[in-house]
């Protein structure tokens, strides 16, 4: 008998004595745990159950469990419900939408803004991961990784305040243009949409660069190689061959920066100024607001949340069709 | 020698804390030690650190701040927790009592449990609006008010008597304030009742006002750097150089001024609204012994009173709370006499009118 079989079995051959048996070595011969193991693992099927019943239950419970609660909140007319007050299911939170105009504009504003910002995302951080992957050594690509996600260890609040303290009128970039003699007065950069969207930007790239050098890292160089060989150009060769077989890498970029930018709340109320206010504030002035209006904050956030699926979705299958029309 | 330093150190400090505890209110020394903890919602400087220490440390009663920083917010909270809050102690306005008296989210208070009650100045705890119901609902603490906050190096103090100065060309891009408290101020240099206590029997022309004041505010748009929603955010914009004037509580403003900051403040000719924050107790509060011990105890000494003026900026309610504070602190927490005279109370009477037709007017001029 190998040394192992004599652990499972729990007898020591050398001795010829019986050892103290440890907890995990009972419960393996345990009868009636022997006999739920049998049965848990009776079939494959049942093995998948079994294994995929915790993350569902997370899922369910941590997940949609909210979003449900959510969506109930918003067919109603009245949450909390005050005292002596009865709840009754409506519709007229989604109808309130639709029929004021001054909701849409904050609504229209935050998806393009969102698209828009997840496209310079794209543009700014495609090089860096296009560096990361192919120019730097394999064992330095790890350090590189680690630097870039150091700004990630301290929370969105402060990182926000990063960059107050950088765009301010005392701030770093305008003492730097004063010094060059650049500016004579401070250049108003805080409180602007180039505040806001500098912060989320700062804020998102990451998302956008992991996925980005996944899908860089994975494409072997022989491929551009050999489009060289064949007397393809720099441009071309990046056109031809890295941009389509990074497309999925893009596509989970942005898929990630678009969801987390329509959904940014204390970056835009930090960085952003009178005119550029997004869905979410519109949405948590809802529920600031003391009275019944949660109903109202949720159905909005409800309309954001649906909006922002389709958009995705849409946006999904155009980069799928992509995809599958460069491998044909 | 190391080992001198340290004996020494802990000896100043040994020295330092028995100094304290001896010049402290009687009441926390005479403090039995009660234990167990007391929930309370504030905001940010109104419970003083070192009170808190002090209090923890006679009581043994633990001294858990959850920190606010609007009443509509609080609300929300108290609401959503209702009826069994984790709360025991808010902060309430004074004009907001109705909506947390008619929501069931307040206990009446019992002042006869208080024996510091009577450190309050009368015109703070006896006025008409702090007994509703024939019930005392709160332990004024603090007073403050909407002021105009200027920086003296931009801001002549002539310019900073209207209100006009905020929305002139000359200072574009260098203002900020509250869109729903300018509301109500604009509603007053349009020449109407900002309560909207005198629309209460007329809701077309209260909305007809709102209407007016909603659109001078779009209309004005352009010119306002920052609409803001809390003290330190104007605070820092005001350090920053972010703005040069705008709107704010007095509060954060002092604070500013005590800081050395080059600020000042005035009550616009057109005039301005004042607000009394109150400790209250939450209707069904978990710990309420502890609560009114954690009252009796801030209420015990001006001293007390006039150290959070000092951290927050707001006015004590205490008596002769002023007695213990700098020139420079009685400066910032004090207006002449004719700018007072500028001053009305915000009142909770058209809360419901009027928050119905403001806070849709804030969305709108937020999203135009």
């Amino acid at each position: 008998m190998s040394n192992d079989a004599a652990a499972r079995t729990g007898t020591d051959t050398a001795a010829g004595t019986k050892p103290a048996r440890t907890f995990w070595g009972g419960l393996s011969v345990w009868a009636p745990y022997t006999a739920l193991m049998k049965l848990a693992t009776a079939s494959p099927r049942r093995q998948f159950v079994i294994l995929a019943a915790f993350p569902i239950l997370w899922v369910l419970t941590q997940h949609l469990g909210p979003m449900l609660q959510m969506l109930r909140v918003s067919l109603t007319d009245a949450y909390p419900v005050a005292p002596g007050v009865e709840q009754h299911f409506t519709l007229d939170n989604y109808t309130r939408f639709f029929g004021e105009r001054i909701f849409w504009q904050p609504f229209f504003r935050t998806l393009i803004f969102a698209g828009v910002l997840t496209f310079c995302t794209l543009i700014l951080t495609y090089p860096v991961a296009y560096f990361l992957a192919r120019h730097v050594s394999r064992k330095n690509q790890m350090l590189m990784l680690l630097l870039l996600l150091i700004p990630f260890w301290v929370g969105e609040i402060v990182r926000t305040y990063a960059i107050m303290i950088l765009l301010g009128n005392t701030g770093a970039v305008n003492l730097v243009l004063k010094w060059f003699g650049l500016i004579d007065r401070p250049v108003p950069f805080m409180y602007t949409t180039f505040s806001m969207g500098v912060g989320i930007v700062y804020l998102t790239a990451l998302y956008m660069l992991l996925p980005l050098y996944s899908a860089l890292e994975k494409l072997p160089k022989s491929y551009s190689e050999a489009a060289a060989d064949l007397g393809a150009g720099a441009w071309t060769r990046f056109r031809r061959v890295t941009l389509p077989l990074t497309l999925e890498g893009i596509s989970s970029g942005c898929t990630l920066v678009f969801l987390i930018s329509t959904g940014f709340y204390a970056t835009p109320v930090l960085l952003g100024g009178p005119s550029t206010t997004v869905f979410a504030e519109t949405i948590a002035g809802f529920f600031h607001v003391a009275g019944d209006e949660w109903p109202t904050g949720a159905a909005f956030a409800t309309i954001m949340f649906v909006t922002a699926m389709l958009l995705t979705g849409v946006f999904q299958k155009l980069m799928y069709t992509l995809r599958k029309g460069d491998t044909k | 020698m190391t080992k001198n330093t340290f004996s020494r150190r802990h000896f100043l400090g040994t020295a330092a804390m028995t100094g304290a505890a001896l010049a402290s209110p009687v009441y926390l020394r005479s403090a039995k030690a009660a234990g167990g903890e007391v929930n309370i919602w504030t905001y940010n400087d109104f419970v003083p650190k070192a009170f808190k220490e002090q209090f923890e440390a006679e009581t043994g009663i633990k001294v858990n701040v959850r920190l606010v920083d609007d009443q509509g917010k609080q609300f929300n909270l108290l609401a959503a927790e209702a009826p069994n809050p984790t709360v025991d102690i808010m902060t309430v306005a004074g004009h907001r009592f109705l909506q947390f008296i008619d929501s069931e989210l307040l206990a009446p208070l019992d002042t006869g449990r208080l024996s510091n009650w009577g450190n309050i100045n009368p015109t703070f705890s006896e006025s008409d609006w702090a007994t509703i119901n024939g019930s005392k609902w709160g332990a004024p603490i603090l007073s403050g008010m909407e002021v105009l906050s200027y920086n003296t190096e931009m801001v002549s103090a002539e310019e900073a008597a209207s209100w006009d100065v905020l929305f002139s060309e000359k200072y574009k891009g260098q203002t900020a304030y509250i869109i729903q408290d300018m509301m109500s101020i604009v509603m007053l240099m349009l020449g109407y009742d900002g309560n909207m206590v005198a629309y209460m029997d007329d809701p077309e022309k209260a909305a007809a006002i709102v209407e007016e004041a909603k659109q001078f505010l779009i209309s004005k748009k352009p010119l306002v750097r920052k609409y803001y929603d809390g003290g330190a955010e104007v605070q820092q914009m005001f350090v920053n150089q972010d703005i040069a004037l705008g709107h704010s509580w007095n509060g954060p403003a002092a604070a500013l001024i005590n800081d050395g900051f080059p600020l000042a403040m005035s009550i616009p000719k057109e005039g301005s609204y004042g607000f009394v924050y109150t400790y209250n107790i939450a209707n069904n509060a978990p710990n309420v012994d502890n609560a009114y011990t954690f009252l009796d105890a801030i209420l015990a000494s001006p001293e007390i009173g006039a150290s959070m003026t000092k951290a927050s900026g707001f006015i004590s309610t205490y008596k002769d709370a002023s007695n213990y504070l700098t020139d420079l602190e009685k400066a910032s927490t004090s207006f002449p006499e004719e700018q007072l005279a500028n001053l009305q109370f915000f009142r909770a009477e058209a809360n419901e009118l009027k928050y119905n037709l403001v806070d849709p007017a804030v969305e709108a001029v937020k999203a135009a």
